[in-house]
């Protein structure tokens, strides 16, 4: 990008006027609302969401000495490791089976771009129908097959049930994993393989040292923005348990919004939303220091 | 020649993996939607029946006119179009200007702005609804569209400019500069230069916004308390009631909120995928 910017006499003031209704709509909608967490977090709260006054850490020592927080943490953790995790690798294989010519190509990336444009919250409630014991789609298919006999339960307990949840979530997430992925495969020169091959590479040789290093860039992008995605998806978890039986399937979102909207406790919701900003917050720092001294170098 | 032989036979069974591989994967992804269909054409009592079968017994083609009664699906079909057409009107408004800002002019601030640009995906509207919603009781906005419309607009504020300014960057300045001299001012130049040449990867952003409002669930479910003003993605739950779901319904009309934005994305998906990718890269 190095192009003489256009305009020598450029007006001080002209950009500022130019970036200005963006940032009044990010300022009302995004800026306000993060400060008045921020505030709750810090405050007491009523019931009907009166802000009472500084409380210090008080809402923060509730939240933590719950004797559910720990668990609803691990939760998020888990399902944002796995959800992230697997479609990572397996949107990958999938954009690399993608890459190959073959007849129907086309319609192949057309039917993968359905989980991605899909709402999540119809794509849920329809694995709700799949997974169920009396009446479920996958029973029917597996005795229509002739693979069971009787209806299997396939969620005998909230683990279960967190299980199937994190299998929708790879499921849903693997699209835009993969097509990411194909937009960094096509951009590789076919020479760079030309060059392996005369060389006596293997397939395995040209994937590790040449593919997976020239896609990284992309799907390093992809990830951290499916780290953040994932951490604070809503939809699946609500739609398919509603993070019941007593937050054993809970995320911070989920427990949250509980705890805001059906139990009256705003200032302690205010207060999981401050530490899942800090986590993704480090997460985040991670990310932007290792890009930074990648750019020392 | 033994060798050239087992050469191809090794790449024909790559050939016949390959395909087996993407018809599996195919109808693995299809699955959930096949269900769908199958389930949207079911009567209630075939869908609860015990001897339950893939494809229904009698196609009840009814289902798909009931909803229209038993719901108002046509008024969650204009809200949901009303949102998504208003947000994404408000995102380029505001997102247009500010992307050129940052792709043409140098200023201070520049890298600020864009850091807050990125540290703003962190904040999904879900974790922050407690705040929007103060903010919207505020200036009196809960229950009603016109609040959806701008928070799905500022969330989304950061994907529009991150793409905008991707796609203006990749265009040279030089025939701006050339309509300058030519005596036009630079709100001209922008409009009648750049965004003409830039209009693919303005039909990508406008399209990818309009299906993220579309799709947008969670605030719309905590804000929108009113039958008629709900969009579609809320809307259907009225099928999905905490005792009885009415499965048959709650697809039927999950079938019209998902095949309009189907359509579209599959337009834009090749765009999309590097539009996104690239702003990151380049950072």
């Amino acid at each position: 990008m190095k192009q003489k910017k256009p305009y020598t006499h450029l007006n001080k003031t002209e950009p500022y006027l130019w970036i200005l209704p963006s940032i009044i709509l990010m300022a009302i909608f995004i800026i306000v609302p993060i400060g008045f967490v921020f505030r709750m977090a810090f405050s007491q709260v009523t019931k009907a969401g009166l802000i009472k006054g500084f409380c210090g850490f008080n809402n923060f020592a509730k939240v933590l000495s719950g004797a559910k927080f720990g668990m609803v943490l691990k939760n998020t953790i888990v399902w944002t490791i796995l959800v992230v995790g697997l479609s990572t690798v397996l949107g990958f294989i999938l954009a690399l089976i993608l890459n190959n010519e073959f007849k129907g190509r086309k319609i192949a990336r057309a039917i993968v771009v359905f989980p991605w444009a899909t709402t999540l919250v119809i794509q849920a409630s329809v694995w709700k129908f799949i997974i169920n014991t009396d009446y479920g789609a996958l029973n029917t298919l597996l005795k229509t097959l002739g693979i069971i006999q009787q209806n299997v339960n396939w969620t005998p307990t909230p683990e279960a049930f967190f299980a199937w949840e994190i299998a929708c979530g790879i499921f849903v997430t693997i699209p835009f994993v993969c097509f990411t992925a194909l937009s960094g495969l096509q951009s590789i020169d076919a020479s760079y393989y030309e060059a392996a091959t005369v060389d006596g590479a293997n397939y395995w040789n040209k994937l590790f040292k040449i593919t997976l290093p020239l896609v990284k860039p992309s799907l390093t992008v992809a990830t951290v923005l499916n780290i953040i995605y994932v951490f604070n998806s809503f939809p699946i978890v609500w739609t398919i348990t509603k993070g019941d039986p007593a937050s054993r399937t809970d995320t911070l979102v989920t427990y949250l919004y509980k705890l805001a909207f059906y139990n009256g406790k705003q200032g302690e919701a205010a207060a999981v939303s401050v530490i899942g900003f800090l986590i993704l917050l480090v997460c985040a720092s991670v990310y932007m220091v290792s890009t930074l001294k990648k750019g020392d170098e | 020649m033994a060798a050239n032989v087992r050469v191809n036979w090794g790449k024909l069974l790559s050939r016949i993996l390959l395909y087996f591989a993407v018809v599996f994967i195919c109808l693995f992804i299809l699955y959930p939607y096949f269900v769908m269909v199958c389930t949207a054409l079911k009567s209630r009592a075939e869908i609860f029946a015990m001897d339950g079968t893939i494809f229904p017994k009698v196609t009840m083609w009814s289902n798909f006119i009931d909803i229209w009664k038993k719901a108002p699906m046509a008024k969650y079909m204009g809200n949901s179009i009303i949102i998504a057409a208003g947000s994404t009107a408000i995102a380029m408004i505001c997102g247009i200007p500010a992307a050129y800002a940052l792709a043409r002019m140098k200023f201070k601030g520049q890298t600020a702005f864009l850091g807050f640009i990125i540290v703003s995906q962190m904040f999904a509207p879900v974790v922050l609804l407690i705040g929007i919603y103060k903010v919207m009781q505020i200036l009196g906005l809960t229950n009603s569209l016109l609040g959806l419309i701008f928070i799905n607009a500022a969330f989304n504020q950061a994907f529009t400019i991150w793409l905008l300014r991707g796609t203006f960057m990749s265009i040279s300045a030089e025939m701006e500069q050339a309509a300058t001299i030519d005596g036009c001012n630079r709100v001209q130049a922008m409009f009648k230069v750049l965004l003409p040449v830039a209009a693919p990867g303005i039909v990508t952003t406008l399209i990818f916004i309009f299906i993220n409002a579309w799709n947008e669930y969670t605030v719309a479910l905590c804000l929108i308390s009113t039958e008629t003003i709900k969009p579609l993605t809320v809307g259907i739950n009225i099928f999905n009631g905490y005792n009885m779901i009415e499965w048959q319904y709650l697809f039927a009309s999950s079938i019209f909120a998902i095949v309009p934005v189907v359509i579209l994305f599959m337009s834009i998906e090749k765009n999309l995928a590097s539009g996104l990718t690239a702003g990151g890269v380049k950072g």
